[in-house]
């Protein structure tokens, strides 16, 4: 029998739910996640994946996490879950959860049971979007961008390498019935990871989806804050959260305040298969480290809806990397940048993109820029963007030899304007993407764009 | 005055996804929290200012349980898309360190 069907053959009136972490890859904590197994979990869920890194991943299909330390963690939560014979459950395999990363992510797991002789059924589900689906969503009006403007047309989605939805329960549900012990999706909600499993034994969805809520960032919900691994104890009345690290403490103020976290609005999050409403939630300290959550309020969907992600490719992208220290230069310096960019545009030819980058003085801020003065040294940043990597680091080879000489009234510094870390100072930085559909659409049809299927792994 | 630096316990940013920029003010107490909610200065109108985005594009949403104030508003620029500054946008949050509460 498989873990997952004694487990769901059991219903046990209890569930203990180990959240193991985040961002599976780059690196478990190792004893608070040994701690939880200890406790008798009677499943083990893992998020792996998440838009944070940007388009990037999304768009190679690459995974963000080195193969190194993604193996490392998947072998640490398959042996545990396989030593104390209990489902494993990942979601937003390999980052971005795409057919590249699933597949990645399957390999490893194969990879890791073949080594230590490991027999089991695995589930996998995947969450690449057909392109002609959601281009007749796009025809149809349905694509609503999340939160704020993006406009996307038939030419953005065709330039998407990858598309895919972000599955709420029911693919899960149709996995669970497949009876695996592992089961791995592609883009997934978080919040999946871990509802599905108590959703099917008829636990109270408002207590299921808060607790998923607040378990898929693992300890980050507790004060002070961490990656270390999470347990909830969910009931019929509720659930009690608790860090596997001694140090970490769950409190009614720290939970409470975890709604906030990475979310536009903290009293409500609306999911593929309803909404969460939080406001009348209740956070009790059951002692110094553990609090206890009920009361929450959940609304099902009338309507599957469901979130669509996609990323083009923009080009090739270098980049140059310098700093100054001349007074003179950082004062005139953006009006250096644009002669210096009119030149580099005179003596290479083609289409690219210059996007310079001026370190002390606000570049890493995304609104207007505030009084800064002028600083004792400036870092230069300069990308550029070309259909070709070759035109991009030609762009960028010009450029960085024109602004290291370039003459200005009152100079002084005529070895050169600016000092380069290493050399070369201009870098080919490989593809540059895009997120080009960030949307919602409606999808009746869900259950048909999520594929489930079931292999033997070892043995 | 004192600013939302000196009176807070947290001001941090985060990405909403790729299209937002939201902000947690966390206090450390109820009348602290109150305060800052009367103050004019973290209307959705001065906020707006600082941020460079239309007010009506401001959310501003008091989170009594936690003691907390969180702030939603547009990116000016798709988070990871070439010319970007900030990929997860977790230090947006300088402009309202010194606000006067």
């Amino acid at each position: 029998m498989s873990a997952v069907a004694r487990l769901l053959a059991r219903r046990p009136a209890r569930l203990r739910i180990l959240s193991a972490s985040g961002q599976l890859g780059y690196g478990i904590p190792a004893e608070a996640f040994a701690e939880g197994v200890r406790r008798g979990p009677d499943f083990i869920g893992a998020d792996m994946g998440s838009v944070d890194p940007g388009p990037a991943f999304l768009g190679s299909g690459e995974i963000a996490t080195s193969p190194q330390a993604t193996r490392r963690d998947l072998a640490l939560v398959l042996q545990a879950a396989r030593a104390i014979d209990v489902p494993l459950i990942i979601g937003t395999a390999g980052t971005a959860g795409a057919a590249p990363h699933l597949e990645t992510t399957l390999a490893l797991l194969r990879e890791i049971a073949c080594e230590h002789g490991l027999r089991f059924r695995m589930a996998s589900i995947r969450a690449d979007l057909p392109r002609e689906r959601v281009r007749r969503a796009l025809a149809a009006g349905e694509l609503r961008a999340l939160g704020a403007h993006l406009p996307v047309t038939d030419a953005d989605l065709d330039a998407c390498t990858h598309l895919v939805g972000q599955m709420g329960c029911e693919p899960f549900e149709r996995a669970l019935a497949l009876e695996p012990d592992v089961i791995v999706a592609g883009r997934a909600c978080d919040t999946a990871i871990f509802a599905s499993i108590p959703k099917r034994l008829g636990f109270n969805m408002a207590h299921v989806m808060h607790l998923s809520k607040i378990i898929e960032c693992t300890s980050v919900c507790c004060e002070p804050g961490g990656r270390d691994a999470m347990l909830a104890d969910l009931d019929h009345e509720g659930f009690v959260i608790e860090s596997m690290n001694p140090n970490r403490r769950a409190t009614p103020l720290s939970v409470a305040a975890h709604s906030l976290y990475e979310q536009a609005d903290p009293t409500r999050f609306t999911e593929p298969d309803g909404t969460l409403y939080v406001t009348g939630a209740r956070y009790e300290a059951v002692d110094a480290r553990r609090t206890r959550v009920s009361s929450a309020t959940w609304e099902p969907a009338a309507q599957t809806t469901l979130k669509v992600e996609g990323a083009a490719r923009v080009g090739h992208r270098a980049v140059l990397l310098c700093a100054t220290v001349d007074p003179g230069f950082i004062r005139r310096i953006e009006q250096t940048l644009a002669e210096v960019e009119a030149i580099t545009r005179s003596m290479v030819e083609g289409a690219y993109r210059l996007y310079p980058r001026l370190y002390g003085l606000d570049a890493a801020r995304l609104s207007p820029r505030g009084e800064v003065g002028t600083p004792r040294e400036v870092f230069v940043l300069v990308e550029v963007i070309a259909d070709e990597a070759a035109l991009a680091l030609a762009a960028a080879k010009t450029f960085k030899q024109y602004f290291l000489h370039h003459g200005f009234p009152g100079r002084q510094c005529t070895g050169g304007n600016v000092a380069f870390p290493f050399t070369p100072p201009e870098l080919a930085a490989g593809e540059a993407w895009r997120f080009a559909v960030y949307h919602v659409m409606p999808a009746p049809d869900a259950p048909a764009l999520f594929p489930v299927t079931v292999e033997g792994v070892g043995g | 005055m004192p600013t939302l630096a000196e009176l807070a316990t947290v001001v941090r940013s985060k990405n909403a996804g790729p299209l937002m920029l939201s902000f947690d003010l966390m206090f450390p107490d109820r009348a602290t929290f109150e305060r800052a909610l009367a103050a004019g200065s973290l209307s959705a109108t001065r906020i707006a200012e600082l941020y460079g985005v239309p007010p009506a594009q401001v959310a501003v949403v008091p989170y009594p349980v936690a003691h907390a104030i969180k702030i939603a508003l547009p990116r000016l620029i798709v988070a990871g898309s070439p010319g970007d500054r900030d990929v997860y946008g977790a230090q947006q949050h300088a402009p309202l360190l010194g606000l006067e509460l």
